[in-house]
C-alpha cells in the first residue's frame, strides 16, 4: 500500500524533470538488487524525488488504475502466478496479494494451503504481467460523464501538466441571450403539446404516433342503425342510464366526485372532534412549548388560549391591556374555533355533535351574536350582543369548541331533563333565532353563575343535537338553541329559543355564507364568527372593543332577554326565576341583577352571576346591562375596547387564526351563556343555600377559588338536580356524564388537556383530567343523588379532590383562591395575570388559572355574575351542570372557558361566600376590581367569551374552570372586569334570587 | 519519458505487437513505457469481450523479441485523470478476501461445480460464504452439496425463490458455455487443420 501510495504521489507530483533525474540515478541502478531496499528507500525518494517508475506519470497512473485486480504474471521460467495485484515499486517490483502458481490444468481455484498471502517479483523475473477485465475508469475520482466541466475537473485533468490554466470567460453572445435563455424564463407553458411532441417525433426522428383519438384499441364504435332491435335497446340503455342516475347511490358517489369542497377541507382541515381526541391522545404526550402553540392554533383553543393567556396573564401582570388584547385574539380564536366545530361537526357526528354542540354553543353565543348583528330587526338588541359574542364569540366559539363534546352530553342531559325542564327544549327552540343566541348567552351567563356548569352542559347537548340535526350553520342556531335550553330550559329560555329559532334559519342562511367565508378564512365557526372573524380580521381591536360596545347595546337586549331566559329558568326552578325572567325579558335581567346586587349574599351571588353573564356575553352583555347601567356599559364597553385593543396585541395570535380560534373558543366556552341558561333557570332557585353552605365549606376546605367555586357549582347542580332536573340529572344526566366522560371527557378532557397541556403543559392535562374524572364523579354523583345534601357532600368531596388536584397542580391555585376568596379581588386581579402567566407558562397553569379565576378578579367579575350564577343560577346549574361537569369534561376546549367561568365562579363562589357575609361591600369591591378586570377582561376572552366563560365558569366552575381557565383565565381575568361590572348588575341578578 | 522520450520508442497511443520469450504474441496500444525498467503497458480489448473493460498487459521488454509498431501515433495523449487510491486499496482487500475464501472453500473440498456455483452467486449477492461444503447466502439460504436447485433450503421467501433462480440460471448457463466450447473446439481444431 504504501508503494502506491508512494506511485500516487508520484504520478501527479512527478514532474518531467524529475522523471528524468529519476531516470537517471534509478535506471542506471539496475538494481534489482536495490529492489527491496528500492521499495522502501523509494517511499523516501518519492517525496523528493520519484525514482523509477515512479518519475513515470503515465505508467504509474496505469499500474495505479490496476491495483486490485486479479492477474496472471508470468516468470521467465513459465510458471504463472495469479494473484491480486497489490502494488509495485520503483524499480517496477511487483507485488501480489493472495497469490498463488497456476497449475497448467484447469482448476478452478487454489487451495488454500497453495495461496501465498503475498509474493514480490523483480520486475527482472518477470516477463508479462495480464490483467483481465479491468477497468480502467473503476478508480476514476470525477468520471467522465458526471462532472468534467468543473474548475477542479478541468485542473485535475490536466494534473501536473499544466501549472495552471487560464479561465475564460464565457460569452454566449447574443442570440443565446436573447433565444434560449430568456426563452426558458418567459416560457410559461408546462412542457409540450402533446402534438408538437408528435410532429417534433415525426420530422426528427421519422417516428409516427400511433395514437388515435377514437381509442379504437380500447373500444369499437357504436353501429347505430334505425332497426326497431337497436331503437329498444337505445330506449332500454336510456331508460337504466335513467333509473342509475336517479339512485341515490349514484347520486352521493357523484356527489363525491363533484363535491367542491377542497381536499384540505375535506380530508385534511382541523376537525374540532378529532382535535379534541387528538388532543385526548396527546394529553400524555410531552409537548415542546414550540408545539404547544402549533396545536394550541391548530387545535384547540384550549392550548391556544393557554398560551395566548399565559402570555395575556403576563400581558395582564404587565398591564390591562394585554388582557384586551388577548380578547381581541380570543375573539378570532373563538371564530375560528368556531370554525373548527363545524368542520368537525361534517365529518364526523359523533365527534362532530360534540364539537358540533360546543361549537353551536359558541356559535349560539357568537353566532348569536353575529346573527344579532346580521338581523338587526328584533335582533338590534340582538346584534349588539353578537359583537360582544364576536368577541365573546369567538371565545365562546373556542369554548363550545371544547365544550362541545361536554355540550353534547349536556343537549342529551338537557335533552333527557328537557321534560323535567322546559328550558332546554325552549331553548332549543330559541337558538334559531340570533337574538335568541345571544339571549341565550347573555340568559347563560347571568344562569352561568349557578346554572352555567349545567347550562352549559345541556346547551353543548342540544347543541349537539342541533348541530346534528342542523348544519353548522345550525349549530350555531343550535348553540343557541342549546345554550338557550341550557341556560332557558327553565321557561324563559323557550320563549327565547322560539323567538331565535325562526331567525335561526336566516342566521343559518347567513351563517351558511359565512361558513363559507369562515372555511376561507378558517373561521369555520358559524356565521357568527364570520361576522366576528371579518371584523375582526379587518379590525381586530377595533372590531372587538365597537363590537363589545355595540355587542354590549345589543348585549344588552341579549342580556335582558337572556335575563328572562334566566328569569325564565328561575321561574322554572321557582317562581323567583319567573320574575327575574319577567324583568329581565330585555335587559331585565341585567338590571334585575344590578337591583339583585345588594340582596342577600345567597341571592347577590346568583345575580352577580347574572351580572357576570350579564358582562360575560359581553362587554356585550354589559352593553345590555348597560341599558339599566350605562355606567357598567361603557366600563364594560370601554374594557371591551380595552380588550379589543389587547386584543390587537393579541392579534398576533390572531395571525395564528388557530390559537385565535382557539382563544376564541374558550370565549365561547365561556359562552357560559348555557350555563348561565340552564343554571340560572332551574339551579337558582334551589340551590342558593346550598350552595352558599357549600361554598362556605370548599373554601375552607380548599382554599383554592377554584374548590370553593366547584363546589358551589356542585351544589347547585345538586339543588336542580333535586329540582326539576333530577330526572334528567338521573337519567340524561347519568348518561350524559356517561358520554360526556367518554365522549365529553375525552374530547373535553382531551381539549382541556390540550389546553392544559398547550397553556400549563403536561401537568395541565394531568389536572384536566383529574378535574374530569371529578367532574364527572362529581356529577353522577349528583344526579345519582338528588339529594342536595348528599350532593352536597359530594360536592364538597369532589370540590376538594379537585382542590387536591389543583393543589398539587399548583399551589398557585391554591393562592389565588385564597386571594379570590378573602376578597383581595384588586390583588387577584394581580395575581391572575401572574397565575395565568404561570399557567401558560408552567404546567401549573390549571392551579394558576383556578386561583385566577378566584382569586383574580375575575372570579370577581366573574363571581360578581358566579355569585349569581353560583348562588342562585350557578347552583341551579350546577345540577344542570352535572351537564357543567360534563361541560368539563367535555369542554376542554369549553373548559377552558369554562374553567376560567368555573374559576370565576369559584371566585364568584369565594366572592358570593363574602358577598354572603359582605355582599355589599365584595360588590363594591367587585365593582372596584370589576374595573381592573375590565382590562384583563378586554383580553380576548373578557368581552364575549369571559362572559360567557364566566357564566360557565359557574357552572363548570372547578372542573372546568381549571381546564378552560388557562386559556380563559384571561379573558375571565377580563371577564371579571366585566364581572365586576356584572357585580353591579349583578346586584340586579341576586335581586332576582332574592326574589327566587 | 525518460532518456528516450516517447518519440524515441513507443509514443502512447501506439499500437504495437510484440512475441514474448515464451512465444507469447502480444499486441496492443501502447498506455505506458518505462525506459529503465524496460516495461511497456499494453491494452487490449477485453479478453472476454465487454466493451467497457479492457486487458491491460505489463511486458518486460527485456524478454521480448520482435517488436513492431503497427501504426504510430502522434498526437499528444490525452491527460490522466486522478484516482481514488483508497477505492483501490478497498478493492485490493476485498478481492483478496474473495480469493481466500474461495480457496479455504476448495481446501475443504467442495466440487467444481459447486465452486462455479459459489463464483456465479457472488457475483449477483455479495453476501455469500463457504461454510464447510455448503453455500451459505444472505445467512438465509444454504445450498448444500451437490448444489443442485433442489438443495437449496432455507426459509420460504423471497430470497429463496431468488436463490433458487440463480442457481437454476446458472447451471443452465453452464450447459450452454459446455456446449459452446465444443463446438469451439471443434471449430479451432477445424481451422489448425485447415491452416496447417
Amino acid at each position: 500500500m504504501s508503494m502506491k501510495a508512494g506511485g500516487n504521489r508520484g504520478k501527479p507530483g512527478g514532474g518531467n524533470a524529475a522523471g528524468a533525474a529519476a531516470s537517471g540515478a534509478g535506471g542506471s541502478g539496475g538494481g534489482r538488487p536495490n529492489l527491496g531496499r528500492g521499495r522502501h528507500s523509494g517511499k523516501g525518494p518519492a517525496a523528493v524525488i520519484f525514482n523509477g517508475v515512479y518519475a513515470n506519470m503515465r505508467m504509474v497512473h496505469v499500474l495505479t488504475s490496476v491495483v486490485g485486480t486479479k492477474c496472471e504474471l508470468k516468470v521467465k521460467n513459465g510458471a504463472v502466478y495469479e494473484g491480486v495485484f497489490k502494488t509495485y515499486g520503483p524499480e517496477c517490483d511487483l507485488v501480489l496479494d493472495a497469490a498463488h502458481r497456476k497449475s497448467p490444468e484447469p482448476s478452478l481455484g487454489p487451495r488454500k494451503e497453495d495461496i501465498v498471502d503475498s509474493i514480490i517479483f523483480k520486475a527482472s523475473d518477470v516477463v508479462v504481467v495480464t490483467f483481465k477485465d479491468v477497468d480502467l475508469n473503476f478508480a476514476r475520482k470525477v468520471s467522465s460523464d458526471t462532472d468534467n466541466f468543473t474548475d477542479a475537473s478541468v485542473s485535475g485533468r490536466i494534473n501536473g501538466e499544466h501549472k495552471e490554466k487560464d479561465l475564460e470567460p464565457w460569452d454566449g453572445g447574443d442570440t443565446h441571450n436573447s433565444d434560449s435563455l430568456e426563452s426558458l424564463d418567459t416560457d410559461v407553458s408546462n412542457g409540450w403539446d402533446p402534438n408538437d411532441m408528435f410532429k417534433y417525433n415525426e420530422e426528427k426522428y421519422g417516428v409516427l404516433s400511433t395514437y388515435d383519438s377514437s381509442l379504437s384499441t380500447y373500444t369499437v364504435p357504436l353501429e347505430r342503425d334505425d332497426s326497431e332491435e337497436f331503437q329498444k335497446r337505445e330506449a332500454r340503455a336510456a331508460q337504466l342510464a335513467e333509473e342509475i342516475e336517479a339512485s341515490a347511490t349514484y347520486k352521493a358517489r357523484v356527489a363525491l366526485e363533484n363535491d367542491e369542497r377542497s381536499e384540505e377541507e375535506k380530508y385534511t382541515a382541523v376537525v374540532r372532534g378529532e382535535r379534541e381526541t387528538h388532543m385526548l391522545s396527546r394529553e400524555n404526550k410531552y409537548i415542546p412549548p414550540g408545539q404547544r402553540n402549533r396545536e394550541a392554533m391548530s387545535w384547540g383553543a384550549g392550548r391556544q388560549n393557554s398560551p395566548r393567556l399565559g402570555q395575556s396573564s403576563a400581558g395582564a401582570s404587565a398591564s390591562r391591556p394585554g388582557p384586551h388584547d388577548y380578547s381581541p385574539n380570543s375573539g378570532p380564536d373563538q371564530r375560528v374555533v368556531n370554525g373548527g366545530p363545524p368542520r368537525m361537526s361534517p365529518k364526523s357526528q359523533r365527534t362532530p355533535r360534540a364539537h358540533r354542540v360546543p361549537p353551536s354553543r359558541i356559535s349560539s353565543v357568537s353566532t348569536g351574536v353575529d346573527l344579532g348583528s346580521h338581523n338587526p330587526p328584533g335582533e338590534v338588541s340582538a346584534a349588539p350582543p353578537t359583537r360582544s359574542s364576536s368577541s365573546g364569540g369567538t371565545w365562546s366559539s373556542v369554548v363550545s369548541g371544547a365544550h362541545r363534546p361536554r355540550s353534547p352530553r349536556q343537549n342529551n342531559m338537557g335533552r333527557a331533563s328537557p321534560g323535567s325542564s322546559s328550558l332546554s327544549s325552549p331553548q332549543t327552540g330559541t337558538a334559531p333565532v340570533e337574538t335568541v343566541a345571544t339571549l341565550t348567552l347573555a340568559s347563560s351567563p347571568a344562569a352561568a353563575a349557578s346554572p352555567a356548569p349545567n347550562m352549559v352542559a345541556s346547551p353543548s347537548g342540544d347543541a349537539k343535537e342541533c348541530r346534528v340535526q342542523e348544519t353548522r350553520q345550525s349549530s350555531p342556531s343550535a348553540n343557541n338553541d342549546n345554550m338557550k335550553p341550557l341556560d332557558n330550559s327553565p321557561s324563559i329560555t323557550r320563549p327565547l329559543c322560539k323567538g331565535p329559532p325562526s331567525m335561526a334559519p336566516d342566521h343559518r342562511k347567513q351563517i351558511d355564507n359565512l361558513k363559507q367565508f369562515s372555511v376561507d378564512f378558517r373561521l369555520q365557526p358559524s356565521s357568527n364568527p364570520d361576522p366576528a372573524f371579518d371584523q375582526m380580521m379587518t379590525k381586530p381591536v377595533r372590531d372587538p372593543s365597537d363590537k363589545p360596545k355595540d355587542l354590549a347595546l345589543d348585549k344588552a337586549s341579549a342580556v335582558g332577554r337572556d335575563g328572562p331566559e334566566q328569569g325564565a329558568a328561575g321561574l322554572a326552578a321557582g317562581s323567583s326565576g319567573a320574575v327575574p325572567a319577567s324583568s329581565s325579558s330585555a335587559t331585565a335581567t341585567s338590571k334585575p341583577g344590578s337591583p339583585a346586587a345588594p340582596s342577600p349574599s345567597p341571592s347577590a351571588p346568583d345575580q352577580k352571576r347574572g351580572g357576570q353573564d350579564v358582562i360575560s356575553q359581553g362587554v356585550q352583555t354589559t352593553a345590555t346591562m348597560g341599558g339599566p347601567k350605562h355606567e357598567e356599559k361603557e366600563e364594560k364597553k370601554e374594557a371591551v375596547q380595552d380588550q379589543v385593543r389587547k386584543s390587537t396585541l393579541n392579534p398576533n395570535a390572531n395571525e395564528f387564526k388557530p390559537r385565535f380560534n382557539a382563544q376564541p373558543k374558550p370565549a365561547n366556552t365561556p359562552t357560559p351563556p348555557r350555563p348561565q341558561g340552564q343554571p340560572s333557570p332551574s339551579i337558582v332557585v334551589q340551590q342558593p343555600p346550598a350552595v352558599y353552605g357549600c361554598f362556605p365549606q370548599m373554601y375552607p376546605l380548599t382554599p383554592v377559588s377554584p374548590g370553593v367555586q366547584s363546589p358551589a357549582v356542585y351544589q347547585v347542580q345538586m339543588p336542580h338536580m333535586a329540582v326539576s332536573q333530577s330526572k334528567p340529572y338521573r337519567t340524561g344526566k347519568v348518561p350524559n356524564m356517561p358520554q360526556q366522560r367518554s365522549d365529553q371527557h375525552h374530547p373535553p378532557g382531551t381539549p382541556t388537556m390540550m389546553h392544559p397541556a398547550t397553556a400549563a403543559g403536561p401537568p395541565i392535562v394531568a389536572q384536566n383530567p383529574v378535574y374530569s374524572a371529578q367532574y364527572f364523579t362529581c356529577s353522577p354523583q349528583q344526579f345519582t343523588s338528588q339529594p342536595l345534601v348528599q350532593q352536597m357532600p359530594h360536592y364538597q368531596s369532589q370540590a376538594q379532590h379537585m382542590f387536591s388536584p389543583v393543589m398539587q397542580s399548583s399551589a398557585r391555585m391554591m393562592g389565588p383562591p385564597t386571594h379570590g376568596q378573602p376578597g383581595l379581588v384588586s390583588s387577584s386581579t394581580t395575581q391572575y395575570p401572574e397565575q395565568t402567566h404561570t399557567m401558560y407558562v408552567s404546567q401549573g397553569p390549571m392551579p394558576q388559572q383556578y386561583p385566577h379565576p378566584n382569586a383574580t378578579l375575575h372570579p370577581h367579575p366573574q363571581h360578581p355574575q358566579p355569585s349569581a350564577t353560583p348562588t342562585g343560577q350557578s347552583h341551579q346549574g350546577g345540577p344542570p351542570q352535572h351537564g357543567g361537569p360534563q361541560s368539563h369534561p367535555a369542554a376542554s376546549p369549553v373548559q377552558h372557558p369554562q374553567h376560567q367561568q368555573a374559576a370565576a365562579a369559584a371566585a364568584a363562589a369565594a366572592a358570593q361566600a363574602l358577598h354572603l357575609s359582605n355582599a355589599p361591600p365584595q360588590q363594591q369591591l367587585y365593582s372596584a376590581l370589576a374595573p381592573t378586570p375590565p382590562s384583563m377582561t378586554p383580553n380576548p376572552q373578557s368581552p364575549q367569551a369571559s362572559f360567557p366563560s364566566a357564566q360557565q365558569t359557574v357552572y363548570i366552575h372547578p372542573q372546568q374552570v381549571q381546564h378552560g381557565y388557562n386559556p380563559s383565565h384571561m379573558a375571565h381575568v377580563q371577564q371579571v372586569g366585566r364581572c365586576l361590572n356584572v357585580c353591579e348588575r349583578p346586584g340586579i341578578r341576586t335581586s332576582n334570587l332574592s326574589a327566587f | 519519458m525518460a532518456a528516450p522520450g516517447p518519440g524515441e520508442y513507443f509514443s502512447v497511443g501506439s499500437h504495437v505487437s510484440c512475441l514474448t520469450c515464451l512465444g507469447q504474441q502480444l499486441q496492443g496500444e501502447v498506455v505506458a513505457f518505462d525506459y529503465q525498467s524496460k516495461m511497456l503497458t499494453l491494452k487490449c480489448a477485453s479478453s472476454s469481450g465487454k466493451p467497457n473493460l479492457n486487458d491491460v498487459i505489463l511486458i518486460n521488454l527485456a524478454y521480448v523479441s520482435d517488436v513492431d509498431i503497427i501504426h504510430d501515433r502522434t498526437e499528444t495523449p490525452p491527460p490522466l485523470a486522478s484516482l481514488n487510491v483508497s477505492k483501490l486499496a478497498n478493492r485490493a482487500r476485498t478481492e483478496k478476501e474473495d480469493k481466500l475464501s474461495q480457496a479455504y472453500a476448495i481446501s475443504a473440498g467442495v466440487s467444481v461445480e459447486g465452486q462455479q456455483l459459489f463464483q456465479t452467486i457472488h457475483k449477483t449477492i455479495k453476501d455469500c460464504k463457504w461454510q464447510e461444503k455448503n453455500i451459505i447466502v444472505m445467512d438465509d439460504v444454504v445450498i448444500s452439496p451437490p448444489y443442485q436447485v433442489d438443495n437449496c433450503r432455507g426459509k420460504e421467501g423471497s430470497a429463496l425463490s431468488h436463490v433458487r433462480k440463480i442457481v437454476e440460471k446458472h447451471f443452465r448457463d453452464v450447459e450452454s458455455q459446455k456446449s459452446m466450447q465444443r463446438s469451439q473446439a471443434q471449430q479451432t481444431q477445424k481451422d489448425s487443420t485447415l491452416s496447417s
